[in-house]
Order: C-alpha cells, then structure tokens, then sequence
C-alpha cells in the first residue's frame, strides 16, 4: 500500500466558499458538481502525475479544511509547500483582502513557496459582467507586486484550470533542474556538505 | 501402605499436595507443583536468565552482522585490515575507524567526485584500527535488543543487493550512530539537525549513484532511516531535555476534561449507528494509539496513515459519497479525543525531528500527518468559540457541572434516576458492563467453590480408602498358610501380595 512518491507539495489557500476544492475537483477529475451538497465533494489529498517536457512531475495537492474555525490551523498546513494557489473569488470582494493576507503569511513563513493567486468563478462574470468585483489589472498589478503569477479560472467550464496547474509544474521542474544541475557540476558542494556533517556530529 | 498405592500409580500422600520447594502452602500442577508464591519466585529467575540469553544472542548477531560484512566484501580487503590482535568484542568499532580515516582522507587528500566517495577506503586502515582497540566498546552494541538486532540482519539483508553501494551505506550509517550515542548533551534540535543533515548528505550521494532515480533513492532512505531510527530511538524519543513529557501530560488531562465533547459540537459526518461505521471508527482509535509503539518514524506515520483511511471510509459510508478536507480534519480531531494517544506530543516532536523529511513534506503521509498535528493544536486551544457554544455552557461543561447529553437546563442530572440509564448511551453501556461484571464475579466465586470442595475431597479420600482397606483387613484378616498344597499355583510367588479380593481360589486338591 506504499504511497505514490510525491515531488512537490502545493497547498490550496483562500477564504471559504471562494472554490478551492472546485478547482482541485476540476482539475484531478474534470468535473463540477453542483447541488445541495457541493462544498464536501472532492478529496482531501490528490497525488496527481503532470508530463512537463519529457519528464513526468508529481505534484502533491494539500485541499484544507474549509470552515473558519480551522483558518488559525493554516500555518501548519503551508509548512514546506513549493507552490501556494492563494484564491479569490471574482465576484467577491472581502476574498480578495483575505488573499491579500494569505501571501503575507507565505512571505514571512514560506519564502521558497511560489505563490499562484487566482480568481475564481470565472463563468460568473462572463454572463454578468457587473458580477465582478475585482478588476483584473488590479489583481494582476498585485500579482507583479509580490512576483507571483495570476490566473483566473472557472471550475465550471475548466476555463484556465490546466494551464495553471500545468504552470506550476512547469515552474518546479525548472528550480528542481536547475538545483539538480547545480549538485553536477559543483563539486565543492559535496565536500562542504560532509564537512558540515562532521562537525555537527564530532563537536561538542 | 503408601508402598502398595506407590505401585498402582497413584499420588494421594498429603505431602504430594503440597508446594514442592516446602513452604507449607498447597501446590499446583499448572505451577509445577510450586504454590503460586514460590512459582513467581522461580519464573523470575528463569525469565531474568532468559533477558540474559537474549542479550547473548543479541550481541552474537551483532558480531554476524560485521562477519557478514567481511565475506560478502571478499576475504582480500578485510584479511589484511584486521590485526590479530583485536578482541572479538571490539569489531563493532570497525566502521568507525574507517569513517574517520575517511575524513582524514578529505583532509589531506582532495576527494574530487562523489564517485570516489563510493570506493572502498580500507586500505591503509592497520594502523588505525590497532588505536581503536584501546577505546571502550560503545554502549549502543553492549544495549542493542532482539529486535534491535533483527532490524541489522534486514538491513544487511537489504544492503547486499547493493553491493560496494552498500557496504559504503552501511559503513556511514555505522558510524553515523557510534558518533551520535557519544552525543549525549545534544539538545533535541540539534540532535534533529544531525540526523537531518544525515539523510540529506545520504540521499544527495544517492542521487548521484542512481543517476538521479528518485524511487531507487527513496527504497535505500527508507532502509537507511528504518535502521537508524531502531538504533537511536532510546536515547531520542522524548529526551530529557525537553519538555516534550510535560506536554504529554498536559494534552492527557486536556484530553480527559474534554470527554464530553460531543461528535455533534465538532459537526462530524460519522454515524456511528451504522455498524460498518463503528467498526471503522473501532480501528481508526486502535491504529492512532498503536503509533506509539512503533519506534521508526515511518512506521508511526503509518499508523496515521491507516488511522486517517479508516476515518475516510467511515465517512464516506456514512455520506454516501467521497469525503473532502471539510469532512476530515473534524473527524480526526473526534478520533483523538475519544482515543486519547498515548504520548502524543512526544510522537509528533518525534516523527517532525526524525522523519525522512521527503515523506513528511510532500507525500499523503505527510498530509495526514499534517492533520494530526493540527488536530492537536486544535484540541490545545479549543473554546467555546470553536465548538459553537457560549462561554458559560463551556465552563460549566469543563467544571463538570452539566452535560451536553441533557437538557442544560437540568443541572442536577445525577438526581434524575433512572430516566438517565434509558437516555444515554454511555450510561447504559456502564450499567451493561456491570452485570456482565457481577456475572462474571458470582460465576467465579462458584468455581472457587467448587474447587475448594474438590479439594477437600482430595485430601479427605487418601483418609477414606484407607479406612476401607482397613475395613476389609479386619473382615478377612490374612491367613499366611503352607503353599505346599497345591501344585498348579506353586510358583506364583506373587498371589500374597495381591489384595485380599483378587487373591485366586486355592484348589485344596
Ligand atoms: N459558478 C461557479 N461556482 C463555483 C466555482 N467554483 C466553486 N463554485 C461554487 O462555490 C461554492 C464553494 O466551492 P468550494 O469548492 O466548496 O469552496 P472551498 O470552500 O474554497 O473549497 C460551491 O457551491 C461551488 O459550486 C466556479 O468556478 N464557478
Ligand atoms: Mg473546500
Ligand atoms: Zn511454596
């Protein structure tokens, strides 16, 4: 029953309701469901393989609770995540100040978590524009900002859902590649890593 | 008398009852004729040898672990590299002493690529190993256990496949933990630094060996931490200089006082009606607390892992469809506070300090475990904010003077009488447990009975046969006459000592 090897954690951050587990849903098993009961659909964890060039990366997507009685408990959540999707809802103005305070959190704890933030209901503002409570330049001049890279999607219709997943494979196999490449050819990296072994170990 | 009872096989001499070492007291089969006293007198004993014989075995195992070395690496290289005169106790240092060749070896000589990390160093180790025969055996070889022992065979089992791979592994590990058990003072965070920086510098020299195949690195890291882990787990788990016990304690009494936490309060979607449901609710507390005995920290992230598939399935029995990150963490935290895990603080401090940081990070284990630790933060700082209550209903539920499971307003349950028994569940399954107990107390106490009455036919029977023997003796006293009568019978010698009424008719001719 061993898991599948997991290359990369990315959690899922954002107010309550804006569409987290829609997304993951979308994404992972191309569909949205819609009824009296929607928000409990979709699995808590989702190992899902992602073919970037020739290679295939597994990303490890981390759903979290939804309710707001577990928000103080985010902090453990986001421990060691290479990637953070940070979501708004489009037509929801108060989710977009508490992504605002999301990419806070990340900045101060997480630094090597890239942060994805993206506006959700796409398919909402697309049949009523005045739907939208957050401009889209707005967002992305936040985006630029805090050097994060910003989408919006629609669980829906799976408008844009691929491309940002397919995204952050993308970009963790680049810094995997270039760390890999790093470990070849510097050679010096290995012998400092012993030395400093040694003298945690031998020093008292 | 006691002479013709002897020959038939029977034991009824009132000393044969009694205890054998001679104490006075009465003496049992099943305790090999010793009273219950001296029979835990003499298993201790023999158990105390037993530990003994363990640790003989243990410590045998130990030294076939470094033979097993020797031959699988060819006689060539270990012949030369092991002077004669070094006492068989002391091979366990070998390792050692080639890991710190080997940094003497970086010093002086510039170890260029990873590769040559690889190749066997022994060569010149002669000398080095006639000075390691003066210092003490280390402690961890003299305390390994069975089990300890068992895990080494494994993992030599393991290594072998990997050949000089291997032996290097091995080597390192060996040394990793001969030079960790003189690092008593550590504080806890150091002592994760160092096993930390361990497995990175392990897996990065990996990852250049199999060129880079993750699974092949994971396989050997799983072995490397599993081996590890079993060695220092004593002197690691929960350490002295934390305080992680303190916290065990305190997460226990926070536990304790919030048993009236309803599945309800936490909005929980598990029926626990539902036979199925229970069943999984049953394992899923069985397999957290079980985390706890186990001493790798894979293997208590398994127990989670298990422990979090059970609530899942009794989710999804009870919903009728797939459980989400919503359903989850409630039910975990409901999981831990009807199971009450032991040492919990110290096996999560634990499994975050040891663990393969590759499992924990990233991978399903990880999430659940990600959950466990938040379930436990949750439960610290719970109020009644968080179970939707008002403050004065929460103290008066903590203080224990009302229960969520009746009306708040009737304060002075406990004056309700029997009422109560029918409503609550947990009642009723105290008072069925209390008949099944008073049963269980009288039917003893009948067999206690009747086993004293047994006895007391025992010792009385000797007593009763005699008295008929003597009876019968009286009756038809032995008449001793000449045996020159007969000629049939003339060479049964045997006839006067049979009992009277089995002696043959004697034909008067
Ligand atoms: N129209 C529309 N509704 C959505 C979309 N994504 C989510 N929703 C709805 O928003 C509600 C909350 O979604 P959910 O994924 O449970 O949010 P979470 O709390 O962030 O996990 C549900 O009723 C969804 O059906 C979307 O892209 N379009
Ligand atoms: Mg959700
Ligand atoms: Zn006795």
């Amino acid at each position: 029953m061993s898991a599948m090897r997991v290359d990369a954690k990315v959690v899922m951050l954002g107010k309550e309701s804006v569409g987290k587990t829609s997304l993951v849903e979308r994404y992972v098993h191309h569909r949205f469901l819609v009824g009296p009961y929607q928000n409990t659909i979709g699995a808590a964890f989702v190992a899902k393989p992602i073919q970037v060039g020739e290679k295939v990366i597994t990303l490890g997507i981390w759903d979290t609770a939804g309710s707001e009685r577990y928000e103080a408990m985010s902090r453990i959540y986001y421990r060691g995540a290479r990637a953070a999707i940070v979501c708004y809802d489009l037509t929801d103005s108060s989710s977009f100040q508490r992504a605002r305070f999301w990419v806070k959190e990340l900045q101060n704890c997480e630094e090597h978590c890239k942060i994805y933030l993206c506006g959700t209901k796409n398919d909402l503002i697309q049949g009523d524009r005045s739907l939208r409570q957050i401009d889209y330049h707005d967002a992305q001049d936040f985006a630029e900002e805090i050097g994060a890279q910003h989408f919006e999607t629609s669980s829906k219709t799976g408008n844009n859902v691929d491309e940002l997943f397919q995204k952050v494979a993308e970009d963790y196999n680049d810094t995997a590649f270039q760390y890999m490449t790093a470990e070849e050819t510097g050679v010096d990296l290995d012998q400092k890593k012993d030395s400093y072994f040694y003298s945690c170990c031998h020093n008292n | 008398m006691s002479q013709r009872t002897e020959r038939r096989g029977i034991h009824v001499d009132q000393s044969d009852l009694l205890c054998k070492k001679g104490c006075g007291y009465y003496g049992n089969a099943a305790w090999q004729g010793l009273c219950s006293k001296c029979w835990r007198e003499e298993y201790q004993r023999v158990r105390q040898k037993q530990i003994q014989d363990d640790w003989a075995l243990a410590e045998k195992l130990q030294r076939e672990e470094e033979a097993a070395y020797a031959s699988s690496q060819g006689v060539q290289s270990h012949s030369q590299s092991t002077p004669p005169q070094q006492p068989p106790g002391h091979t366990s240092l070998g390792p050692f002493s080639k890991f710190e060749e080997k940094k003497t070896n970086e010093k002086t000589r510039k170890v260029t690529t990873v590769k040559k990390f690889f190749s066997p160093s022994s060569r010149s180790a002669s000398k080095k190993e006639t000075q390691e025969g003066k210092s003490p055996s280390p402690s961890i070889s003299r305390h390994a256990s069975f089990d300890t022992d068992q895990v080494s065979r494994d993992f030599v089992d393991f290594l072998k496949n990997l050949q000089k791979t291997g032996r290097e592994i091995h080597k390192q590990c060996r040394a990793f933990i001969m030079n960790m058990s003189s690092k008593k003072d550590l504080s806890a965070e150091e002592l994760s630094e160092c096993v930390q920086d361990f497995y990175q510098s392990m897996a990065d020299r990996l990852m250049s060996h199999f060129k880079g195949s993750s699974d092949s690195v994971e396989q050997v890291m799983d072995q490397v931490e599993k081996y590890i882990m079993t060695r220092l787990y004593k002197s690691v788990f929960c350490p002295e200089t934390t305080d992680d016990e303190k916290k065990d304690l305190a997460t226990q009494d926070r536990i304790r006082a919030l048993h009236w936490v309803t599945i309800q309060m936490l909005c929980v979607s598990m029926d626990e009606e539902i036979p199925e449901v229970s069943e999984n609710v049953d394992k899923a507390i069985t397999d957290i607390i079980e985390m706890d005995s186990k001493r790798v920290p894979r293997d208590k992230l398994a127990c989670i892992t298990r422990c979090s598939k059970h609530i899942f399935s009794a989710i999804r029995i009870t919903k009728n469809e797939p459980a989400s990150a919503d359903d989850f963490l409630p039910a975990l935290i409901y999981i831990v506070l009807k199971a009450n895990p032991p040492r919990l603080q110290s096996n999560i401090q634990y499994i975050t300090r040891f663990c393969n940081p590759s499992r924990l990070m990233t991978g399903e284990d990880g999430y659940y475990f990600t959950n466990l630790c938040c379930a436990a933060a949750f439960i610290e700082k719970l109020d009644a904010q968080s179970l939707n209550l008002s403050p004065e209903e929460f103290e008066r539920y903590m203080s224990g003077q009302a229960s969520p499971r009746f009306s708040s307003s009737e304060g002075d349950w406990p004056h309700s009488g029997h009422g109560v028994t029918a409503t609550n569940p947990v009642l009723a399954q105290l008072n069925h447990n209390l008949e099944l107990l008073s049963g269980l107390s009288s039917r003893q106490e009948t067999l206690m009975e009747s086993a004293r009455s047994l006895q007391a036919d025992l010792l009385s029977w000797p007593d009763t046969v005699q008295r008929e023997v003597n009876d019968i003796l009286e009756k038809y006293p032995l008449e001793v006459r000449s045996c020159t009568v007969s000629a049939i019978d003339a060479n049964n010698m045997d006839n006067d000592n049979l009992p009277p009424p089995l002696t043959p008719q004697v034909f008067a001719g």
